[in-house]
């Protein structure tokens, strides 16, 4: 939102404070400014100036002679089409050069350069007397508040509002540009029928006719220009000034071309069609408030008024509306049509009802400058809903002081409130009755907490001593799954794995390389792009990206990523469930030390871990790839990326259910168990098995057949070769028993090793023992 | 054996010890004299023939050179071992300028060590660290929040909406919500976590960034609480005094609200390109809880009420290492994460 502050200087009773610091009183007490422009530089000293000779020069350039009145005559070189004599313009000091060899001094200037108005196609026509600064332009300064500090306040997309803040911040008096005695008292020639109150609280409207439709006075366009705004013609950029001013917008309709005399508010039609000011065409539903007459509908409530109504320069007879419109239903429909105005974005923050009648009275003074010899007819039309008085806020001050942290004289809190325009009246001895004026009640202040922040901020935040908080001293809950994966994170960075962070988005191509079903995943209504729909519904299609990427200025790199997994569910929200991907990438070798270093990470995190070959997913290469079980559940996956999605080397893939895995590593507390006094014995066993039986089967058969007595069965080697006959390899455990009561005898060990050699060749297996 | 030949055997051997340059030389000397059968056992056994009178003085020779002749076969030993070792470690010589080898250390995720960071600090405060989905329902996001559909707030986060009509969270306030209704008051808890709007990304702009949200309610909680509580706070996370403010700014889910800058570390206050001229930085939004959040979260406001304030770990993490443009941060490049 922009303010130019020549317009709150001249709502302001004798402010004295310059741009730059009263953006800065405004920033710590009101609204975050974002900068401050100049507007109109040119104008400084700019007057007006009377064309007297123009002879050409060289090119299309003139020479011009122009009277300055006072300032006397000055010779000016100009390059624009219109420059003849009789013209009246705007001269401005920019210098004396020397053009074509002629000492042209100073310039005449186009409404675009002067910052009046858009046009650059020649020098500025305008009526006044030579030597006299432009009317209503002088240079200014444009204060730029950021939009998101005012959702709040609905009354500061105004300059009427900022002026209120100003003059209360600086302790001066408003001057009110309204004056309400301007409106007729007669009858209303124009009927109101609002439907529901509600979604229109208030609808007044005025009629004029003898209008004249024509360009607007330099200083409004001025005005509109400063502001961001293109003057467009006399009527449509009083309205705009309206908006800026009060800020109630308003919509003027070419009452020729309305049919009826009564206006109604009311719910579209289903399938109404509409074709707003700005030639779109808009089929509306029940959900979209309308202004109609008796042929349809004119304006979308709040939002943008209508073509077939449209002003235009043949225009003789005007209704003005300025209506209140509630403000979520302005905000539904602009965002169903997909269409944000000036006048939406205002009523979207709850406009103040009482201001539309000020907006009429405000109208009649502009009209009558800006559109010489107009005439209202009949009096001011409106309907509106009852709208008591809300009561008044109660504000006790012992209270205010223990919100704040800080002592304040109760005459203090008075001034503050009273200058922002609050009412206060003492019902007890520290206790005020507020009441809040009508532009702040409609959203902003509503209870005690919301007069915390007035005061606050206007006896500035920066006067409280910030002040130790007297807390009890509690020992916080703990926060097992997030220690669990900080402690998973320092495991791996040990092991030399990099931390990655990949986006929470997956494209449908990525994962079908994973062999996953797109429909599988959630999906994003509003993507940021087409590749990043999906939520992740596992790491490993990011991971992927990151090996891809690293691999091409890499030969061997470790990753991993804490994050995630999204899980699709019927109802409520989805399942989310934190996983660890790692994965180690080596552009040599066969990708078998990779996957050792990698399984040994996982044993790192999961002492005794085991893996189970299983089926290989679309992924995974299909002759390396297990389950991951610990503890006797399965808590994730260990493969080797299949070799067709990375082409330059081998990527071995870690993936574990970071819950599972949390959950067995925290189920068994830690005891103490003696250490042993007998020795125990050991002895070697080894199987005879084919070459692709796992190890792990086979250590779990032997397992099966040992007893209580054995302590450990551990892998020693495996050996395939002369004198094993080829597809067979021989596979040797240690394994070792004993009792925490007696030493075993040679009797014992020798009946368990009996007993699994016995077990291990029912089940087809020879030994060599 | 006369004594006189005792001592030339003495002598004699003295110096055959001291010139031995092995073990075996050394054994071989020892044997020879000292050994069961040596010089000095057979001068023993002669000692019989000698007169009575004789026996005494001889035998206490014979132990004298006895005991000269050990100990210096002793010292010989010793040093002989000695040499011995030292040879054969220096056999063992190695190059310990060599890398060792095996991975080097790998590195942690900038944001992750911010964040840990932070974690620890609030949990020395007594603060719990909570975590909520990333996938929320409107209701946390949105409403829980005062923050209706119908508030133009909305449109200060660009939402992401999932099938099904939940989203995925656009600030990690809805955990305030969680934690309250979770724990219940007094609370004090922060909740850090990734966070979604939809804006196109460049240098300074992510769809995905991380955020730490943190909240106290309790009796009585003043704008004076906050203060301290900031200014504590983040003299803990610069590792100096810092210099704050507060001015008025608009969140919906706190009443009163601010923006908190701090002074500008880099220029104390006069103005620089990175405050802007202005002398300070905007640093993060707070402000105490409005009681309709309280209520909403079935905390009765006239007994409790607290303060909340959101941190940017993502800003705060740039700002920490320098680092330029955010896309690093989400773009897995080693060169970029190996610097951590």
């Amino acid at each position: 939102m922009k303010f130019s502050y020549n317009w709150i200087r001249e709502l302001v009773a004798d402010l004295d404070c310059a741009p730059a610091p009263l953006e800065r009183l405004i920033t710590m007490k009101t609204a975050e400014c974002e900068g401050i422009e100049p507007a109109g530089a040119l104008l400084a000293g700019a007057v007006i100036a009377h064309v007297e000779t123009a002879e050409p020069a060289a090119g299309h350039n003139v020479t011009a002679i122009v009277n300055l009145g006072p300032l006397g005559r000055k010779t000016v070189v100009c390059g624009a089409p219109n420059c003849r004599p009789g013209l009246t313009t705007v001269w401005a000091p920019v210098g004396r050069k020397i053009i074509d060899g002629v000492e042209s001094d100073g310039m005449l200037a186009s409404g675009a350069e002067l910052g009046i108005n858009k046009d650059h196609s020649g020098i500025i026509e305008i009526e006044g007397a030579p030597g006299d600064p432009v009317p209503g332009c002088a240079p200014d300064s444009i204060i730029e508040i950021d939009n998101k500090s005012l959702t709040h306040r609905p009354d500061l997309w105004g300059h009427v509002g900022m002026a209120r803040e100003v003059a209360a911040i600086l302790g001066h008096k408003l001057v009110d540009p309204v004056k309400p005695d301007l409106l007729p008292r007669t009858a209303s020639r124009v009927r109101i029928a609002i439907e529901d109150l509600d979604l229109c609280p208030r609808y007044s409207a005025l009629e004029f006719d003898n209008v004249k439709v024509q360009p607007s006075p330099v200083w409004l366009q001025y005005r509109l220009s400063a502001l961001g705004l293109n003057p467009i013609s006399n009527i449509v950029d009083m309205t705009n000034l309206l908006m800026a001013e009060l800020p109630q917008p308003t919509h003027a309709f070419d009452a020729d071309k309305l049919s009826g005399d009564t206006i109604f508010i009311r719910p579209a039609h289903p399938g109404e069609r509409f074709r707003g000011l700005n030639d779109e065409d808009y089929t509306l539903d029940a959900s979209n408030l309308v202004i109609a007459d008796a042929s349809g509908a004119i304006a979308l409530a709040g939002v943008i008024g209508g073509a077939s109504t449209a002003i235009s320069d043949k225009t003789t007879r005007v209704v003005l509306e300025s209506a209140n419109f509630q403000a979520a239903s302005v905000r539904k429909t602009s965002s169903a049509v997909k269409l944000r105005t000036d006048a939406s974005i205002r009523f979207e923050k709850a406009q103040d009802p009482a201001n539309t009648v000020r907006a009429l009275a405000r109208a009649v003074e502009l009209l009558r400058e800006i559109s010489p010899g107009i005439r209202i007819v009949g009096g001011v039309a409106d309907q509106m809903k009852e709208m008591p008085a809300p009561p008044p806020i109660e504000l006790r001050l012992e209270w205010l002081r223990r919100k704040l942290g800080r002592a304040l004289e109760p005459a203090e809190v008075r001034r503050i409130l009273e200058r922002l325009e609050f009412g206060v009246a003492e019902s007890k001895p520290g206790v005020f009755l507020v009441s809040v004026p009508s532009w702040r009640a409609t959203k902003d202040v509503s209870m005690a907490d919301d007069l915390v922040e007035e005061v606050g901020r206007m006896i500035g935040y920066d006067s409280i001593a910030p002040v130790a908080p007297l807390v009890a001293a509690a020992v916080p809950p703990a926060n097992p799954e997030r220690k669990f994966q900080h402690e998973v994170r320092d495991v791996l960075v040990d092991l030399g794995f990099t931390e990655v962070y990949n986006y929470s988005f997956v494209s449908e191509e990525a994962v079908r390389a994973f062999g996953f079903a797109p429909e599988a995943h959630l999906r994003v209504s509003n993507p940021i792009a087409s590749d990043q729909a999906l939520m992740r519904a596992s790491l490993l299609p990011g991971l992927w990206h990151n090996i891809q990427e690293n691999a091409k200025h890499r030969e061997l790199f470790r990753i991993f990523e804490i994050g995630l997994e999204i899980h699709k569910r019927e109802q409520g929200l989805p399942e989310e469930v934190p996983h660890l991907a790692a994965a180690l990438f080596a552009r040599q070798g066969d990708g078998a030390a990779g996957l050792d270093e990698i399984r040994h990470a996982a044993e790192c995190l999961m002492p005794g871990a085991q893996a189970q070959p299983a089926a290989a997913a679309p992924c995974e290469h299909p002759a390396r790839a297990a389950d991951l079980f610990w503890k006797g559940e399965r808590v994730g996956r260990v493969f080797e990326l299949h070799p067709s999605l990375i082409e330059t080397g081998r990527a071995a893939v870690l993936d574990l259910d970071l819950d599972r895995v949390r959950a067995l590593a925290g189920a068994a507390e830690l005891r103490y168990t003696p250490i042993r006094r007998y020795p125990s014995s050991a002895f070697d066993l080894s199987v005879i098995a084919g070459l692709r039986d796992p190890a792990g089967e086979l250590q779990s058969k032997v397992r099966s057949f040992a007893g209580p007595l054995v302590e450990s069965v551990e892998f020693l080697r495996q050996y395939s070769g002369p004198p094993l006959e080829a597809g067979q390899k021989s596979v040797s455990f240690r394994l070792t028993a004993g009792s925490p009561e007696r030493t075993l005898s040679n009797d014992e060990t020798t009946a368990i090793r009996a007993r699994i050699i016995e077990g291990m060749r029912a089940l087809g297996y020879d030994l060599r023992v | 054996m006369s004594e006189d030949s005792i001592r030339e055997l003495v002598a004699g051997s003295l110096e055959r010890i001291r010139a031995a340059r092995t073990l075996e030389e050394l054994e071989a000397a020892r044997v020879e004299v000292l050994g069961r059968k040596g010089a000095l056992a057979i001068a023993g056994k002669e000692m019989g023939k000698l007169p009575p009178d004789a026996r005494a003085a001889f035998g206490k020779l014979l132990n004298g050179a006895k005991q000269t002749l050990e100990q210096s076969y002793e010292a010989r030993k010793r040093s002989l071992d000695e040499g011995a070792l030292s040879r054969r470690l220096d056999g063992e010589w190695l190059d310990l300028t060599l890398p060792a080898p095996g991975p080097r250390r790998g590195h942690l995720h900038p944001i992750t060590r911010i964040q840990r960071e932070l974690e620890e600090l609030f949990r020395s405060l007594g603060f719990a660290v909570l975590d909520g989905p990333e996938v929320e329902t409107e209701y946390y996001n949105f409403d829980a929040l005062n923050i209706p559909a119908t508030h133009p707030a909305r449109d200060m986060q660009d939402t992401f909406w999932l099938e099904g009509g939940n989203l995925l969270r656009t600030h990690t306030s809805p955990v305030q919500v969680r934690g309250m209704e979770r724990l219940g008051p007094p609370l004090r808890m922060i909740a850090p976590g990734r966070v979604f709007r939809n804006e196109s990304v460049d240098a300074s702009h992510e769809h995905t960034f991380y955020q730490l949200e943190g909240m106290m309610i309790d009796r009585d909680v003043s704008v004076a609480h906050l203060l301290y509580f900031m200014k504590t706070l983040l003299a803990a996370i610069f590792h100096r005094e810092v210099t704050v403010r507060l001015r008025p700014g608009y969140f919906p889910f706190v009443e009163p609200g601010f923006e908190l800058d701090i002074q500008c570390l880099i220029c104390g206050g006069p103005g620089c390109p990175v405050c802007k001229q202005s002398g300070w930085v905007e640093l993060l939004p707070c402000g105490l809880v409005n009681p309709n959040v309280l209520r909403m979260s079935g905390i009765d406001p006239g007994e409790w009420n607290g303060f909340a304030f959101g941190l940017g770990l993502t800003r705060l993490a740039m700002m920490r290492y320098g680092i330029d443009d955010i896309r690093h941060l989400q773009g897995g490049d080693l060169r970029f994460l190996e610097q951590f």
